[in-house]
C-alpha cells in the first residue's frame, strides 16, 4: 500500500513538470497562430495527465477526453449550447463534412474545428508517449532536445521571444532528467523506494541546478558570437534583400527580376507542350528599365491593359511577317503559368474555353487570359503567327530617325553604371558602321573573350556593385541573365535602345508527327535574350549568351560578295539551338498567400487521378511489408496481447523464458550460442539500464540447472518480465 | 559467498596482494580434493599462497624441496632399522602431511616425480609392502618453473593428469607491488595469519561440495567441451574422461563457494582454462604458428552450445 503511494506521489512529480514543459509548447502556439482558449487546452492536458496517471481503463479515458474534445468544439465553434441536441447535430454535421472533405483530399473545405479536434489528438498521443518516456524507458532526453529546439526554431524565425521559455524547459527538464536518473539507479541496483534515499539523492543535485541556473541567469552574457543566421536563410530560399555572397534559387520562369544573380539547381518541371514544325525561342514578356541589380517594369503607358477577344490581332511592338507565311501552334500547359507563351510574329490566340479576354500588359507585352476579371490558366491554346523576316538591304541601311518614346524608354541607364562598361562597348563596336552590324558585333563579343557558361558559382553583385559590370569585367561566368542584361546595357550605352525579353527556349522534341514535332519545355528552359531596336527594322532578336543560337530569318537581297562570310553563317535559320542546361532564376513562390494556389494545384491534381489513390495504397502496402521485415518485434507483444497472459509459475517459467529470448533477439540483443544465460543477462541489463534480466535469469538458472526450484516470489518475476517485454518490444 | 570459504579466502588475502583469483581457484580445488600445479617464475609469491593456505585451515604444512638430487624416500619416508627394538621402523616423508608444498617439482629425476604423484593419486604410501593411508585433507601444491627454464625435468603428460588445476600467477601491478613492499618492510604478514576455519568443517565442507548437484545438461555442457578437444586439428592429444570428471568436481566446488547448490554453465566455462589447460597437448607445428592451449579453449568454449533448457532425455 505504502509502496503504491509512494509510485503515486513519485508519478504526479513527473507528471507536474511535464504539463509546465508541455505549456511551454503551447504558449508559442497560441501566440503564433492567433489561437485562443489556451486554459482549456491546458485542461485537457492536466485531464489526460491525470488520467494516465490513474492508469484509468482506456475506454473510460477515451469517453471522457472524446466528451471534453465535443465540449470544446461546441462551444467554441458553435452558438449551440454543449451536449444539447443542436450541439449534437453541429457536431455530427461538422464531423460528416470535413470527413468528406479528407477523403476528396479537399484540404482546403476543412474547418477550424475538425483542425482543433486533430490538434486534441495530437496532445493525447503526446502525452501517451511522454507517459511510456516516463514509466518504461525513464529517459525523457529526447523530448526535452526536440523542446528546446523547437522553441530556439521559433525564437529565432518568428516573432516569438522565447528567451525565458528556453531557461524553464531546461531547469525543469533538468530537474526532471536528475529525478528520472534516481529512479533508474534504483532500479538498476533493484532498491525498494523509500523517500529518504530518495530526497537524500535528489537534493544536492537539485540545489546544484538552482545554483547554477541562477548564477547562469544574473552573469553578464556576451553579444552573439556570428551574425543574425535569418537574413542569409531568407535570401538562401530567395526571400531575400540584396546581399553579398552567392545564393542558390531552383531554375525557373519567375515575375522577379529585380536582384539578378546567383547560382540555380536545375528543374525537370515540364512546363509546356508545344506542336510546332520548327524548334524555335517562345516569349513571355519584356523588361525595360535595368537598376544595376536587375530589371524592373516601367510604368510608361499608364493604362495598363490591352484586351483582346481570341481570335483578334493581337497589336504588339514587334514586326510580323507575310500572310502566307502564318502558321500555328498548339500548346498544352502542363505547369499552370498564367501567361501565354508565343512565338515570334504573334498574330493571334484561340482557345477552346469561351468567354476568354486576354490582357496584354502595355509595358511588358504579357499576355494574360482573363475570365471575368479573374486571371485564369487555359489548359491549352493554340497560338497564329507569321515570323517576320528582315530585309538584310533594310538591316544595313544607315540610321534613320528613331521615334523619342523608344530612346526615351530604350536608352535608359542607371546613373551609377560604370563609365568602363561604355568604353568597353565603344571598343567593340569599332569599326562597324550601321547599329545592325554594332548589335552583331556585340553579340558576339561573349563567345570569344573568356567568358563561361555556369549555372553555379555565379556571384550575386554587393551592395556598390552593377551587376552588368561585375559580369563583364570580375567574374566572367554566368548564365543567360547576365549574357542578356550585359547586351542590353552596353547596347543601350551606345545609343541603340533595347530591350531585355523573358521566355522560354526551344525545348525538346519528344513527338513527331510529319512536319509537325512535339516540343517539351521545362523550367529548365527558361531563358531570357535581347531584343534591338534597328532603325528601319523595328525590334530584331539577339542572342549573346554562349552555346544558345536564336533564330532570326533574314532576306538576303544584296549581292552576296556584299555580305561578310561569317555573318551568312551564323543567321542561317533554323540552326538547332545546342542549348545546355537553359536558366533564368525565379524564386519560386513560397510566401503563404501564393501558397494557397500551389494548394489548389495540389488538390486538384489529386482529385483527377485515381492513380495517385492508387499509388498510395501501393505505398501503404509496401510500407506494411518492410514494417513486417524491419520491425517484426511488435508481433510478439500483439500476440501476446491477444494470447492473454499466462500466469507466471513453475510449470510456465521455461516458456516465459524463451519467448523473452526470443523478442530480445528481434530487438537486435541475441544470445550467442556460448554465451551462459547470466552473461547474456548482464549484456541485456547493461543495455536497459536495470537488473531484471539478471533477477529473473537467476530464477531461471535455478530451474533449469538446480535440482528444485527454491522459494521465488513470482509475482515480482512477473513484474521484471513486463518490464522486459515492454521494452524489448520497443 | 560462502561466508566460511570467503573468510579463507579473505584470510589469504591479508598476505597475498592482488591475487584473489589464484586464491580462490586454490580453494575451489582444496574443496573438490585435488592438488594444484601454480606455474611461474620464482619469487611471485607461489610459495607464500600455499603457507597461506594452511595457516588459514590449521592444517599440518609440509614442505619439499626438490632437488635434482631427492631420492623417491626423501618425499614418501623409509624404514630405518631401530638397533633398539631390532625392528624396523617406519620414518615418514614430508607427504604424509596434510598441505604439502611441493616446490619446483620438475626440478627432480622423473623417478622422484613420480613417487610423489602416484602417493597424490592414491592418497597414500606403500613401503615395504605396508600401505599408510595419507590423513585428509590431503592437498599438494606443486610449483614448477616455466618448462623453458634449463635444468628442468619436465613432467610427463600423465602426470600432469593429476593436478586438478594449473594456475598461473602473474606478477603483480605496480601498485599491488608497492603494498607487497610496505606491508612486508617491518615483518612479514604470514606470520601473524590465524586458522580461520578448522579441519573438521574443512572436511564437512569437502563433503558437502560432492552434494552439490548437477544437472545432466550441465554434465552434457562439460562433455560437449571435453568432446571438443578430442577433434580439433591442432591439438594432438585431447582430454581425458578423468579430466571431464575433474572440470565436474572443480565446478562443485566453485558453485559452493558461490554458495549456491547448483552447478551452472558459468561455472564451468570459469574453470575449463585451469582444469583442462594443462591436460591438451598441442601438435608442434601448431606451437610454432603461437597458437596457444587457452586460445583453442576460448573458442572451444565460444563455440559450445549452452544448455537453456531443462535436460531432457531422448
Amino acid at each position: 500500500m505504502k509502496r503504491a503511494t509512494f509510485k503515486y506521489i513519485e508519478l504526479s512529480i513527473y507528471y507536474v513538470l511535464i504539463f509546465f514543459i508541455l505549456r511551454e509548447w503551447l504558449v508559442p502556439i497560441m501566440q503564433l497562430t492567433g489561437t485562443g482558449h489556451m486554459n482549456l487546452i491546458l485542461i485537457f492536458i492536466a485531464l489526460s495527465l491525470v488520467i494516465s496517471l490513474f492508469k484509468i481503463h482506456f475506454i473510460i479515458s477515451w469517453i471522457v477526453k472524446g466528451l471534453y474534445i465535443s465540449w470544446f468544439i461546441v462551444r467554441v465553434y458553435s452558438d449551440t449550447a454543449p451536449f444539447s441536441v443542436e450541439g449534437f447535430h453541429f457536431l455530427t454535421h461538422d464531423l460528416w463534412t470535413n470527413f468528406s472533405s479528407v477523403i476528396l483530399a479537399d484540404w482546403t473545405s476543412i474547418t477550424d474545428s475538425f483542425r482543433t479536434f486533430l490538434f486534441f489528438v495530437l496532445i493525447w498521443m503526446l502525452i501517451y508517449l511522454v507517459h511510456h518516456w516516463i514509466t518504461i524507458r525513464m529517459n525523457i532526453f529526447y523530448f526535452l532536445v526536440i523542446t528546446v529546439f523547437f522553441i530556439a526554431i521559433l525564437d529565432t524565425f518568428t516573432r516569438y521571444d522565447g528567451s525565458f521559455a528556453i531557461v524553464k524547459v531546461v531547469l525543469l527538464g533538468l530537474i526532471m532528467t536528475s529525478f528520472l536518473y534516481v529512479k533508474r539507479l534504483f532500479k538498476q541496483a533493484g532498491i525498494q523506494k523509500d523517500w529518504k534515499k530518495y530526497i537524500l539523492l535528489l537534493m544536492p543535485i537539485i540545489l546544484l541546478i538552482g545554483l547554477t541556473s541562477s548564477v547562469a541567469i544574473f552573469l553578464p552574457k556576451a553579444s552573439p558570437q556570428w551574425p543574425d543566421p535569418v537574413p542569409f536563410i531568407k535570401s538562401a530560399t530567395g526571400q531575400g534583400e540584396v546581399g553579398e555572397g552567392t545564393t542558390v534559387s531552383k531554375v525557373g520562369y519567375g515575375d522577379d527580376d529585380e536582384t539578378l544573380g546567383g547560382s540555380f539547381v536545375a528543374d525537370d518541371q515540364v512546363v509546356f507542350l508545344a506542336e510546332a514544325e520548327t524548334k524555335q525561342y517562345w516569349r513571355v514578356e519584356t523588361k525595360d528599365v535595368y537598376t544595376s541589380k536587375g530589371w524592373e517594369k516601367s510604368d510608361y503607358f499608364l493604362n495598363e491593359f490591352s484586351v483582346f477577344e481570341q481570335g483578334d490581332r493581337i497589336v504588339h511592338s514587334l514586326p510580323i511577317g507575310p500572310e502566307d507565311q502564318t502558321k500555328t501552334s498548339l500548346i498544352k500547359v502542363v505547369y499552370p503559368y498564367d501567361f501565354i507563351i508565343h512565338p515570334y510574329g504573334l498574330k493571334s490566340v484561340y482557345t477552346e474555353e469561351p468567354n476568354v479576354e486576354l490582357f496584354m500588359d502595355s509595358n511588358s507585352e504579357k499576355i494574360t487570359p482573363v475570365i471575368n476579371t479573374e486571371e485564369t490558366v487555359l489548359s491549352n491554346y493554340v497560338v497564329e503567327y507569321s515570323k517576320p523576316t528582315y530585309l538584310y538591304s533594310n538591316l544595313k541601311k544607315p540610321t534613320e530617325e528613331i521615334d523619342s518614346f523608344i530612346r526615351e524608354r530604350y536608352l535608359q541607364l542607371p546613373n551609377s553604371l560604370p563609365d568602363r562598361v561604355v568604353e568597353l562597348a565603344n571598343q567593340i563596336i569599332k569599326g562597324k558602321e550601321t547599329p545592325y552590324d554594332q548589335a552583331r558585333a556585340i553579340e558576339d563579343y561573349f563567345g570569344m573573350n573568356g567568358f563561361r557558361y555556369d549555372t553555379e558559382n555565379v556571384a550575386i553583385p554587393s551592395k556598390d556593385q552593377d551587376y552588368v559590370d561585375q559580369f563583364l569585367f570580375d567574374t566572367k561566368v554566368g548564365y543567360c541573365d547576365n549574357f542578356s542584361s550585359s547586351m542590353v546595357v552596353m547596347l543601350r550605352s551606345i545609343g541603340i535602345p533595347a530591350r531585355w525579353v523573358k521566355g522560354f527556349a526551344g525545348g525538346e522534341v519528344i513527338d513527331r508527327n510529319g512536319d509537325v514535332s512535339t516540343f517539351e519545355i521545362t523550367n529548365n528552359d527558361a531563358h531570357s535574350w535581347v531584343e534591338a531596336y534597328i532603325p528601319n527594322v523595328g525590334w530584331v532578336n539577339f542572342e549573346p549568351t554562349i552555346g544558345f543560337t536564336n533564330t532570326r530569318s533574314i532576306d538576303y537581297d544584296l549581292e552576296k560578295t556584299e555580305t561578310d562570310q561569317d555573318e551568312t553563317l551564323t543567321v542561317d535559320e533554323d540552326t538547332e539551338p545546342e542549348e545546355t542546361v537553359e536558366k533564368e532564376t525565379g524564386s519560386e513562390e513560397t510566401t503563404a498567400h501564393k501558397g494557397s494556389k500551389l494548394f489548389e494545384i495540389v488538390t486538384k491534381s489529386l482529385t483527377q487521378g485515381k492513380y495517385i489513390y492508387l499509388s498510395i495504397l501501393i505505398l501503404i502496402l509496401i510500407l506494411i511489408l518492410v514494417l513486417l521485415k524491419y520491425r517484426r518485434k511488435w508481433i510478439p507483444k500483439l500476440f501476446m496481447k491477444f494470447k492473454g497472459n499466462q500466469p507466471l509459475d513453475e510449470s510456465s517459467l521455461e516458456k516465459h523464458y524463451l519467448q523473452l529470448l526470443k523478442i530480445l533477439e528481434l530487438q537486435g540483443i541475441k544470445r550467442k550460442e556460448g554465451q551462459t544465460l547470466t552473461a547474456f543477462a548482464k549484456e541485456v541489463d547493461q543495455k536497459f539500464e536495470t537488473n531484471d534480466m539478471t533477477q529473473f535469469t537467476l530464477a531461471y538458472e535455478e530451474f533449469v540447472y538446480g535440482e528444485q526450484l527454491s522459494e521465488t516470489d513470482f509475482a515480482k518475476l512477473k513484474e521484471c518480465w513486463e518490464y522486459l517485454i515492454n521494452r524489448g518490444s520497443g | 559467498m560462502h561466508k566460511q570459504i570467503e573468510a579463507i579466502i579473505e584470510n589469504i588475502e591479508k598476505v597475498m596482494i592482488g591475487k584473489r583469483e589464484v586464491a580462490e581457484l586454490s580453494v575451489v580445488a582444496l574443496l573438490a580434493g585435488g592438488h594444484v600445479l601454480l606455474e611461474d617464475v620464482p619469487g611471485v609469491g607461489k610459495t607464500m599462497m600455499v603457507r597461506a593456505l594452511a595457516k588459514s585451515v590449521s592444517a599440518q604444512f609440509k614442505r619439499i624441496q626438490f632437488t635434482p638430487d631427492l631420492l623417491p624416500s626423501d618425499v614418501i619416508g623409509v624404514s630405518v632399522y631401530n638397533p633398539k627394538t631390532l625392528q624396523f621402523e617406519f620414518r615418514p616423508g614430508p607427504i604424509l602431511g596434510n598441505i604439502i608444498l611441493a616446490d619446483e617439482i620438475n626440478r627432480t629425476s622423473p623417478k622422484t616425480q613420480s613417487a610423489l604423484l602416484e602417493s597424490m593419486e592414491e592418497a597414500s604410501v606403500t613401503i615395504d609392502g605396508e600401505t599408510l593411508q595419507i590423513t585428509k585433507p590431503f592437498f599438494v601444491m606443486a610449483t614448477q618453473n616455466p618448462i623453458e627454464y634449463e635444468g628442468t625435468y619436465p613432467l610427463p603428460e600423465a602426470q600432469l593428469d593429476r593436478f586438478l588445476l594449473k594456475i598461473k600467477m602473474g606478477y603483480p601491478t605496480a601498485q599491488e607491488e608497492v603494498e607487497v613492499l610496505r606491508r612486508t618492510q617491518h615483518n612479514e604478514a604470514i606470520h601473524q595469519l590465524s586458522p580461520v576455519i578448522s579441519i573438521e568443517d574443512l572436511l564437512e565442507l569437502q563433503e558437502e561440495v560432492k552434494s552439490v548437484y548437477v544437472d545432466d545438461s550441465v554434465k552434457s555442457y562439460i562433455v560437449q567441451i571435453a568432446r571438443a578437444t578430442r577433434s580439433i586439428q591442432h591439438i594432438y592429444l585431447g582430454v581425458s574422461p578423468r579430466a571431464s570428471i575433474a572440470l565436474m568436481k572443480a565446478s562443485q566446488a566453485y558453485a559452493k563457494m558461490q554458495d549456491r547448490d547448483f552447478v551452472k554453465p558459468d561455472d564451468v566455462q570459469y574453470l575449463a582454462p585451469f582444469v583442462f589447460g594443462h591436460r591438451i597437448i598441442l601438435k608442434p607445428e601448431a606451437r610454432y604458428e603461437g597458437i596457444t592451449t587457452d586460445g583453442i579453449l576460448g573458442n572451444i568454449i565460444e563455440k559450445a552450445v549452452v544448455p537453456i533448457k531443462r535436460y531432457a532425455q531422448e
